[in-house]
């Protein structure tokens, strides 16, 4: 039996959230608890947005990010254990790529909103993305530790991100953040594109 | 640095008190395989298996389909293992190639070290990991290949030995200023080493249920200094550390030790072993204390101001984490 290869982990990685039954979590040999934040490193689909708001919430400041940081991982948490208790749904990663485009753009944009809106998107982010794995976490009779290791993996990501934004005063370091929400918004588009294509 | 270290730990340690079970701190101890020829058609194999959460493990052992038994197989329950022997006729030269497979090791945090023994006095060593729950035997390979094998077990070791990492985040609240952290992580470096390597090359043991309830002691040990920390108080470990860390470390280097076995390993392949197993602890641990430091620093960025009763909570839960597995793992003495 041929061992998988780390794309295979990545691919698996966007078929979880998009709650078909037939995925199974990463097994990083680790426990439960690791495989929960393993999966989300290797889960573009959630990673890109995660990062995008975290960026987002450091270029408003030390309030937006200390929001973010304090509202994505609460309300991954709450939609997670929501989802836990839900029947799988049909294919929702259209949803998924649509918010990580959203955030890409808003990213590039610099867009000025008032740190109560970060907090709010983040709620809104956290909140989907928690429900979608709870969700498919449900479907693959996993149980709550592989979605306490998600959420300590999007707290750590989410602190370290926007942590890692607030400090830049340099004009060039703000664009080199914008141009990364570009990319972001860029993959989005091209993951819309192809769902399009593959449902058309 | 030590307030920001404290609000991180509580997160930290909320999280931590939810993903311990009651057991998890030494739960990952490893599997054993070997595989020796008596004849040329006879072969022996001894498969241990550790008892895993109080219950048999829930691996099995799936070998080769010509791999024909002889007689019935003695099974023998243990105390921390279930050890199954069978004699086995193996068709001439089909060794090589032939795969072992481990049932139900992917839902586990097990390792299994495999051991080969031919009559010619060739050995053939490897680790089998839940992500690949099988193992292909093959003749000689690369030393570069055990010593990643190797590295990756005490990667992975120091993961999963939460009481291992609580007391090193322990250290981390109590020093102050770079230097006093350096001493401190380089003391529980060269104790728990020395340790580690007196253990496994045979020259000291511990019996494991009062090493793990000493272990739990250090952690319960640290609770009432970091209040003492909080308070502005000073004690010889707050002033000291490193040589708390060096005592300490001495103990849980033995704890470190039961996730490496050496029990039928080529003679060859036990420096190299024990040498990387180590670097992969020390590169987990690094990692750890790296990822603390970051995100303490990250939460002065993002100027996080909590409560002030709520400073104590890291300490509290430290010493309550380290009163109840020193109270479980006492109770088990006896």
């Amino acid at each position: 039996m041929r061992r998988p290869g780390h794309w295979s982990w990545v691919a698996a990685g966007w078929l979880l959230p998009a709650g078909a039954a037939q995925a199974h979590l990463v097994s990083s040999g680790l426990g439960p608890f690791y495989d929960g934040a393993l999966h989300l490193l290797l889960s573009p689909g959630a990673l890109l947005g995660l990062l995008a708001l975290a960026l987002l919430a450091g270029l408003r400041g030390p309030r937006a990010g200390r929001l973010a940081v304090i509202a994505l991982p609460t309300a991954w948490l709450l939609g997670g254990l929501v989802g836990l208790g839900l029947a799988p749904v049909p294919d929702l990663t259209w949803l998924g790529v649509a918010a990580f485009l959203v955030l890409g753009l808003l990213l590039a944009a610099d867009a000025k909103l008032p740190p109560i809106a970060i907090a709010a998107l983040a709620c809104a982010y956290g909140g989907l993305h928690g429900l979608l794995d709870g969700m498919a976490l449900t479907a693959i009779g996993a149980g709550t530790s592989p979605l306490l290791g998600i959420v300590l993996a999007v707290l750590v990501i989410a602190l370290l991100g926007a942590a890692a934004v607030v400090p830049l005063r340099v004009l060039w370091a703000r664009i080199a953040v914008r141009v990364a929400g570009s990319w972001v918004a860029a993959v989005g588009l091209l993951m819309l594109g192809w769902l399009a294509r593959g449902t058309g | 640095m030590t307030l920001a270290v404290r609000r991180l730990a509580a997160l930290l340690l909320l999280l931590a008190g939810l993903w311990s079970g009651p057991g998890v701190a030494h739960e990952s101890q490893p599997g054993l395989l070997e595989v020796r020829q008596l004849t040329t058609e006879r072969w022996e194999i001894a498969w241990r298996a550790p008892i895993y959460y109080g219950q048999p493990h829930p691996a099995r052992l799936a070998l080769p389909p010509d791999w024909q038994p002889l007689g019935e197989p003695r099974v023998r329950r243990l105390a921390s293992a279930e050890l199954y022997r069978q004699i086995l006729r193996v068709p001439p030269g089909s060794v090589d190639g032939s795969v072992i497979g481990f049932p139900g090791l992917e839902q586990t945090i097990t390792d299994v070290f495999v051991r080969l023994h031919r009559l010619d006095g060739s050995e053939m060593s490897q680790v089998v990991r839940p992500t690949e729950p099988q193992v292909v035997l093959r003749g000689e390979r690369p030393w570069t290949v055990s010593a990643r094998e190797y590295l990756a077990l005490g990667f992975h070791h120091i993961l999963l030995g939460i009481d291992h990492l609580l007391f090193v985040l322990g250290l981390l609240v109590i020093v102050r200023g770079p230097r006093m952290l350096i001493e401190t992580i380089t003391a529980f470096t060269l104790a728990h080493s020395l340790t580690l390597g007196l253990a496994t090359l045979g020259h000291a043991s511990l019996p494991a249920p009062p090493l793990n309830a000493a272990i739990a002691l250090s952690i319960l040990f640290l609770g009432p200094e970091m209040v003492r920390v909080w308070r502005g108080e000073t004690s010889f470990t707050i002033r000291h550390p490193w040589v708390v860390a060096f005592c300490f470390g001495l103990l849980h280097g033995f704890g470190f030790a039961s996730g490496l076995s050496t029990v039928a390993m080529p003679r060859a392949e036990i420096p190299l072993a024990l040498a990387m197993f180590n670097v992969g602890v020390e590169l987990g641990q690094l990692a750890f204390v790296a990822l603390i430091l970051l995100a303490h620093r990250a939460l002065r960025t993002l100027e996080f101001r909590w409560p002030r009763c709520a400073e104590l909570g890291p300490a509290y839960a430290v010493g309550t984490l380290g009163a109840y597995w020193t109270l479980q793992r006492t109770a088990m003495l006896f």
